[in-house]
């Protein structure tokens, strides 16, 4: 009797509307009435959208406004001669952006790659395609041009320095940095006697410098307090608990530009006369406190959110309590609330440019200042602070893209 | 000797310097003292600093004559106004901007927030793009940008004039404004309240009804038909014991040699700029805290609506929406909180709001005492903010 095979018939290919270009629109964009008239709506604004966004980006709008602040959106009135007599101070804040390339290239080698290696390469390729703007010769020197080159080279020497000899280490890196921000400071502000290094008032630093040092210190101090906040505020000591909630809740109750203007008016009268405090380390310290009310309210929730058991586990070990809390809490608080520290950060950032209101000249009031001084730019405003959103939009997105690279390793949310 | 000493130093069996209580308290002690005496320090040189540099300081100032003029206002001013009242006028500004300001921004949030979430590929991507941007650039650049846009309209000599009596120009928007006029206004105004208190007595016994029988019984529509009805009835009552309309309606109109605009409404380019750009920044936060919400539910909880038959526009209002809101209203909250305090950055755009107002302020008045009524405003702002928000957290939260 002949075995009779079942051969099961060959599947068919699944329908043409299911499949490929036609298949994923008619999921994502047709997949009922409603949908596609979403969709036509959609469309049609997009298309309208950009056929006046592009004719007025390259018909309408004049750009020449942005080639004319040029070099001043980055250090403001730091190079003018009422701050620096002599024009010859553009130097200064070149060489300490030739430093931290440098540290990106250590960084980048010590990471061995990854998010550390794209921002190093962002850096130092932007900062050296900067020096290939046609740009009037006369306002942007040759030197200016060879310094922002040197970036690429800085860059390669940081590398190979961490690649070939012992300096390359994370600690290293860490400490390299805070030396290279002291060691800026001292640069912009310069030394007297010191020849090729006439002093700078502070109130003449300006543009996107200023709000990337303000941005800088308060991110590197307003961890630090936030989290000793966030500890105080949880503690079952009474005192401190009572101090640290009416310091995050006063802080937090008040818009930053009320207490930037009180750091103005009424701290100058709460220290003696002659006490060495300027308006920048004023608008840095109150920018850092207040963004340390913030971050004490993040971490607080990554505390709460922690389990007990890990404190409890780690107290059954014999772990004294504050080696449980610096090994065991904190770490996992942290890691869990990563997101709204960086948000936090990121709001940081954008705060810098609320230094207006105590008179300094940070990248967006030197370009509200220039606008208003020159009238006739008064109708290529649009453009200045479209020019000035992208800025601030890449460091802001650059920022939410390192965290959620951080996430991605630190592997949250898979274990 | 020194053995001596260190074995008398216990309390309680232990050492002083390893005993928790006393390092508790001698911490406490510390940290207290500490605070205490900067903060008399930080007293004392202002006081020195009033004594020697005569400084103004008190209270007095407040019922003295402001004599300086505010933009816009929305409660009536004059420069002979006082100090006191001046501020009131400036704190009106602050709340109403930040009242329409929010519920603005909660309508366009919620919008893009589901957008973002949609099924439509297209619509979810223009909603990320609008997040994505609007978060990550300083609501100073974006109101100067808006406020800058409105400057470059012609001015108020050459104003476009749009149909209904609509004026656009540098200066603002003038549209025509309801205005009272006189005792009817009162009584309608009075009914038509009723008529709000009778229509939610109605949607309720409606829903009631609805819940009970099952049968639809349309409580929306009847809780505002009863409202509409006693409007109404109330406009035709006040008209006829008065004689008179109880709203006249004011237009712009340009007069004088300079051809300003009065009568009517004008937003000032400073409020419509505010207004434009706290909106639009704090709705692409609120966007996100809606996904975050609608993504909190279990998808059983959608998929089981939509096995009962539900539409999606249903699912989306009566199950996932209001599980979501548990998750949605805290952080919904202190974005109200920010849209009130980033309301304080009208000063850069020429809104008159307290904070300008009372920068101001402190050229003629004592900016201590200035800044001591500003921060109790702001505080009391916040805390208002902060106990409608633990209210109605302890009402949504499960009943466990």
């Amino acid at each position: 009797m002949a075995v009779e095979r079942h051969t099961p018939p060959a599947s068919l290919p699944p329908p043409r509307t299911e499949v490929g270009l036609v298949g994923w629109a008619h999921a994502n964009l047709f997949s009922s009435r409603q949908n596609s008239l979403l969709t036509l709506v959609s469309v049609v604004t997009l298309l309208l959208a950009l056929w006046f966004g592009l004719r007025w980006v390259f018909l309408s709008a004049d750009w020449t406004i942005i080639s004319r602040i040029g070099g001043f959106f980055f250090i403001g009135q730091y190079n003018t001669d009422g701050a620096c007599p002599g024009n010859d101070c553009f130097w200064r804040p070149q060489a300490s952006l030739l430093m931290v390339t440098a540290l990106l290239g250590m960084a980048w080698a010590v990471a061995g790659g990854g998010v550390v290696k794209r921002i190093a390469l962002a850096v130092a390729i932007v900062a050296a395609a900067l020096a290939f703007l046609p740009y009037g010769m006369e306002r942007m020197g040759l030197d200016v041009r060879l310094l922002l080159v040197a970036n690429l080279p800085a860059l390669a020497a940081g590398w190979a320095l961490a690649r070939y000899t012992r300096l390359g280490s994370a600690r290293n890196v860490v400490v390299l940095g805070v030396l290279i921000f002291l060691l800026t400071l001292v640069l912009l502000r310069g030394i007297e006697g010191v020849p090729g290094l006439q002093p700078v008032q502070v109130t003449d630093w300006g543009g996107l410098m200023l709000n990337l040092l303000l941005a800088i210190s308060g991110i590197a101090l307003s961890l630090p307090i936030g989290i000793a906040l966030a500890l105080g505020r949880r503690s079952n000591l009474p005192v401190v608990k009572v101090l640290c909630v009416v310091f995050i809740e006063v802080f937090r109750g008040v818009p930053l530009i009320t207490l930037l203007f009180m750091s103005q008016v009424l701290v100058p009268l709460a220290f003696p006369e002659d006490f060495p405090l300027n308006s920048v380390l004023r608008a840095a310290i109150v920018i850092t406190l207040f963004s340390s009310a913030y971050m004490a309210e993040n971490v607080r929730g990554g505390l709460q959110a922690l389990h007990p058991g890990q404190a409890e586990a780690a107290r059954a070990l014999g772990l004294p309590s504050w080696q449980t809390t610096l090994l065991i809490s904190l770490p996992q608080a942290i890691r869990n609330v990563i997101p709204a520290i960086v948000g936090q950060f990121i709001s940081l950032f954008k705060d810098t440019s609320l230094v207006y209101i105590i008179g300094m000249l940070d990248i967006v009031e030197f370009s509200r200042a220039f606008i208003q001084g020159n009238p006739e730019y008064l109708a290529r405003a649009k453009e200045v602070f479209i020019f000035l959103a992208l800025i601030f939009w890449i460091f802001c997105y650059g920022m939410s893209y390192v965290s959620r690279q951080v996430e991605v390793h630190l592997g949250v949310g898979r274990r | 000797m020194m053995k001596n000493l260190a074995s008398s130093l216990t309390y309680q069996g232990i050492p002083v310097w390893r005993h928790i209580q006393v390092l508790q308290w001698t911490s406490q002690i510390v940290s207290a003292v500490v605070v205490v005496v900067l903060v008399l320090w930080f007293f004392a040189n202002i006081g020195r600093a009033i004594q020697d540099r005569d400084i103004p300081y008190g209270f007095e100032f407040l019922s003295r004559a402001y004599q300086t003029p505010i933009g816009q206002h929305f409660l009536p001013y004059e420069s002979s106004d006082s100090f006191l009242y001046a501020l009131g006028v400036a704190a009106t500004n602050t709340f109403i901007v930040a009242v329409v300001g929010i519920v603005l921004a909660i309508a366009l949030g919620i919008v893009v927030g589901v957008g973002r979430l949609s099924r439509n590929w297209l619509v979810a991507k223009i909603a990320t793009v609008y997040i994505e941007f609007f978060r990550n650039v300083p609501l100073l650049v974006q109101l100067f940008f808006w406020f800058y846009i409105l400057l470059a309209l012609p001015t108020v000599r050459e104003t476009y004039v749009l149909a209904g009596g609509v004026y656009v120009n540098n200066a603002g928007i003038s549209v025509p404004w309801p205005t009272a006029t006189g005792a009817g206004t009162g009584l309608w105004l009075a009914l038509a309240a009723l008529g709000v208190a009778g229509g939610v007595i109605v949607h309720r016994q409606r829903t009631g009804r609805e819940v009970a029988t099952g049968r639809p019984s349309w409580p929306l529509f009847f809780g505002v038909g009863t409202f509409v009805l006693a409007a109404a009835l109330g406009w035709g009552v006040s008209w006829a014991a008065f004689g008179e309309l109880p709203l006249g309606i004011s237009q712009p109109v340009q007069e004088g040699t300079f051809l300003r605009i009065s009568g009517g409404f004008t937003a000032s380019a400073g409020l419509l700029a505010l207004l434009v750009g706290l909106v639009i920044y704090t709705s692409s936060f609120i966007a996100e805290i809606v996904r975050a919400g609608i993504q909190s539910v279990g998808r059983g909880q959608t998929e089981a609506g939509h096995a009962l038959g539900l539409s999606s526009m249903n699912v989306l209002r009566q199950v996932t929406f209001p599980q979501a809101l548990r998750v949605i209203i805290p952080p919904l909250i202190s974005q109200c909180l920010n849209l009130t305090k980033n309301s304080s950055l009208a000063g850069a755009i020429g809104y008159s709001d307290l904070t300008n107002v009372a920068k101001t302020m402190t050229q003629t008045a004592p900016a201590v005492s200035i800044f001591i009524i500003i921060m109790a405003v702001y505080l009391a702002m916040s805390l208002t903010w902060s106990l409608i928000g633990n209210y109605y957290n302890r009402r949504i939260r499960f009943v466990g």
